[in-house]
């Protein structure tokens, strides 16, 4: 069973990760997981000390648990660079800031590390309203190049078509086929994709109520930092990670919000798709890195749209997202040593790193409530 | 929201929304509604409060003539039609106040009535007896934010006199209308009035489902201290002798989200919370509206939700 505690400031609740009910789960682990979260209050998405509880929390766990791996993902420069309209050297600020917390963090527990950005973010130039059609377009507020496209009608294609701002329309059998997706993977799939330019935005029902100042950008590469390795694509960086580990202790650094352009360590591009798709900043991303092998299919619902056209099968994983199941063959899952993770992005680090220990902030649409460490192994010998 | 042409007071953005998406009723929250259904949740922008903690302060506090461009520009009928697409069973506004945008909401209830689906509200319950009148045709189901009792909370966090007005309105509107009501508690502040509130709604009707909230401090009160989970629950221990329906949310994991059944304590409906509009619906122990274990009935709107929905304006 993985346990799940939540700290909601002052207050914690212990729970099976799977079904959502309490459980009394008591030991050293549960403890001393506990005692983290307790001394690290998560300060907020927007906040200055983001990426600094990151780097504590992730401290205080290595010194406390001694792994041979480690996840860390970085995301304050994401949301405030997301919401925030900023100058030139404010940016260049935050970015330097970001990169800071890094070498602290490196300095500190002298970690080898591959650090991976997911992406560049630029200005919103507009968006793309998909919500007068006869049929239904579907994306996530946090996707900007994808929304899903169900039961068109011949007039919406041909307004779809047509539209400045959509780059192309891709049938359902051609994202499968760009997968290799069998027959229940298919299912998952919209009707349609829908692909917009550069700068645009989709909108569709579920549009968030805040604005964002910057959208992800075309990012077919982005920037990785793997000293000793060359790494053609996100799908190598498994390979690199179990390489390093031969020898050394290794963290894996996912920064949220930077790409080629605001990377400030050497780097070389990193291919993040395949052919005309690339991935957004999101579970499928993470999943991707974490297990060597591109996911899409798996969560294509993290990558921009989801359609609630019948009864959800299952209650599990109500701590998750939308996942439903733990993910199998992800690098914490399959790595035989001590492993943690730590994250500020959202809820998801327990399942995409598959590390036995995480800890990640529980803020729903930026609403900070606290946070949530996972146990999902403690059979691990020191 | 309102402007005064040619004498008379006119909607100043008609048919624009803030929000349009489909949410679980129990992420609204609506307990005792319609469980485990999907609704299309929708709101407008502004707001006759001024709440120190607004979680919305983005809609509400915003001037909305320079929003406009970020709205949705959608008709009832399209509106209706996108419920349906996403097989949602009811409308809910629940971003800001309806109260701002009546003539809108009342558009939309017709083609919403047509097509049979209920529309529901969260409101501040501050307004006119006219006002509440309207409302009462537009929703049969409502969430009144009763935040306060004393003057000078009142005064203080939400910037009114005194909440006259909105006691009157949930009397009213409890009368014939599905009503659950929420507090958010921020201690030092309104922990106070607990007693108070609880002696109004058990006078009202003594089965009104209470959300009480742990207020999030955010908008004016981003740094304040987050209440303390373990101090409400003690000071609601005498309320929850009082009051079948209360629950007390708005965090992640909350332990107290599920519906005993008054009579035997039986767990009815079980929740799980993740918090700021997370809630889910776990399970449902039994059939209908009776306790599997007793037979008490429990209050909910439920059944097909076209005759409740009608049998609500009889």
């Amino acid at each position: 069973m993985s346990t799940a505690i939540v700290d909601a400031r002052g207050w914690q609740n212990t729970f099976d990760l799977r079904t959502g009910d309490e459980v009394k789960a008591a030991g050293a682990l549960v403890e001393m997981v506990g005692g983290v979260l307790q001394r690290h209050p998560y300060p907020g998405d927007m906040d200055p000390g983001s990426n600094r509880w990151v780097t504590d929390t992730g401290l205080d766990l290595i010194g406390r648990y001694n792994p041979r791996l480690v996840f860390l993902t970085y995301a304050a420069q994401y949301f405030s660079g997301r919401y925030t309209p900023m100058t030139k050297e404010d940016r260049a600020k935050m970015m330097a800031d970001a990169f800071l917390e890094v070498e602290r963090f490196l300095s500190i527990s002298g970690f080898s590390a591959i650090v991976v950005g997911m992406g560049d973010m630029i200005p919103l130039s507009g968006f793309i309203d998909a919500t007068a059609l006869d049929g239904l377009a579907v994306c996530t507020h946090w996707s900007a190049r994808y929304a899903g496209l169900y039961g068109p009608s011949d007039e919406d294609m041909k307004i779809l078509r047509g539209h400045p701002h959509i780059q192309k329309i891709v049938h359902r059998d051609e994202v499968v086929r760009l997968f290799d997706g069998s027959a229940q993977e298919a299912s998952q799939v919209p009707e349609y994709l829908m692909l917009a330019r550069e700068g645009y935005a989709f909108k569709t029902t579920a549009g968030a109520m805040r604005t964002p100042a910057r959208i992800p950008a075309f990012n077919f590469d982005v920037p990785l930092h793997a000293p000793g390795h060359s790494i053609q694509a996100i799908t190598g960086i498994f390979g690199a990670l179990e390489q390093g580990l031969a020898t050394r202790n290794m963290a894996l650094i996912v920064l949220e919000g930077v790409g080629l352009h605001d990377f400030l360590w050497s780097h070389s591009p990193c291919r993040n798709g395949t052919e005309w798709y690339y991935y957004e900043p999101g579970e499928a991303q993470y999943l991707t890195i974490t297990t060597g092998e591109h996911r899409f299919l798996d969560y294509p619902t993290g990558s921009g749209y989801k359609y609630l056209d019948k009864k959800e099968s299952t209650t599990d994983y109500p701590l998750s997202g939308l996942f439903k199941s733990i993910p199998e063959g992800t690098f914490g899952r399959i790595f035989p040593g001590r492993s943690i993770a730590v994250g500020n992005k959202s809820m998801f680090m327990h399942m995409v790193a598959g590390a036995d220990l995480s800890v990640e902030c529980f803020s729903r649409n930026m609403h900070n409530q606290g946070t949530m460490a996972v146990i999902h192994r403690e059979d691990k010998p020191r | 929201m309102y402007a005064v042409s040619e004498g008379a007071i006119k909607e100043r953005f008609p048919h624009r929304w803030s929000s349009c998406g489909a949410s679980r009723l129990e992420s609204i929250p609506f307990y005792h509604a319609y469980p485990g259904s999907r609704c299309l949740a929708i709101g407008t922008l502004s707001c006759n409060f001024r709440c120190k903690y607004c979680s919305n302060a983005f809609v509400a506090k915003e001037d909305p003539a320079i929003q406009q461009e970020l709205l949705y520009n959608l008709s009832p009928r399209e509106l209706v039609n996108m419920a349906k697409k996403l097989n949602c069973s009811s409308i809910v506004f629940n971003v800001n106040e309806p109260t701002v945008s009546i003539p809108s909401l009342m558009d939309l209830a017709e083609e919403a009535k047509a097509s049979g689906l209920p529309m529901g509200c969260l409101t501040n319950g501050y307004m006119t007896v006219e006002s509440t009148e309207l409302l009462a045709s537009i929703f049969s189901f409502f969430n009144i934010s009763l935040k306060g009792i004393s003057f000078h909370f009142n005064k203080t966090y939400i910037g009114i006199n005194f909440t006259k007005p909105v006691l009157r309105n949930i009397r009213r509107l409890a009368r014939d209308r599905h009503v659950e009501v929420t507090t958010p508690i921020i201690e030092g502040a309104n922990d106070g009035d607990i007693d108070t509130i609880v002696d109004f709604l058990s006078e009202v009707d003594r089965e009104i489902p209470w959300h009480v909230f742990r207020l999030l401090p955010e908008d004016e009160m981003t740094g304040d201290k987050y209440p303390d989970i373990r101090a409400i629950d003690a000071a609601l221990k005498s309320a929850r002798k009082r009051l079948p329906y209360i629950y007390f949310h708005n965090f992640v994991g909350s332990e107290w989200v599920d519906t005993l059944c008054p009579a035997c304590g039986t767990v009815v409906i079980e929740r799980f919370s993740l918090g700021c509009g997370g809630d889910k619906l776990k399970r449902l122990n039994g059939e209908g509206k009776l306790c599997p274990t007793c037979g008490h009935g429990i209050k909910l709107l439920t059944g097909t939700i076209r005759d409740d929905f009608n049998g609500a304006r009889q």
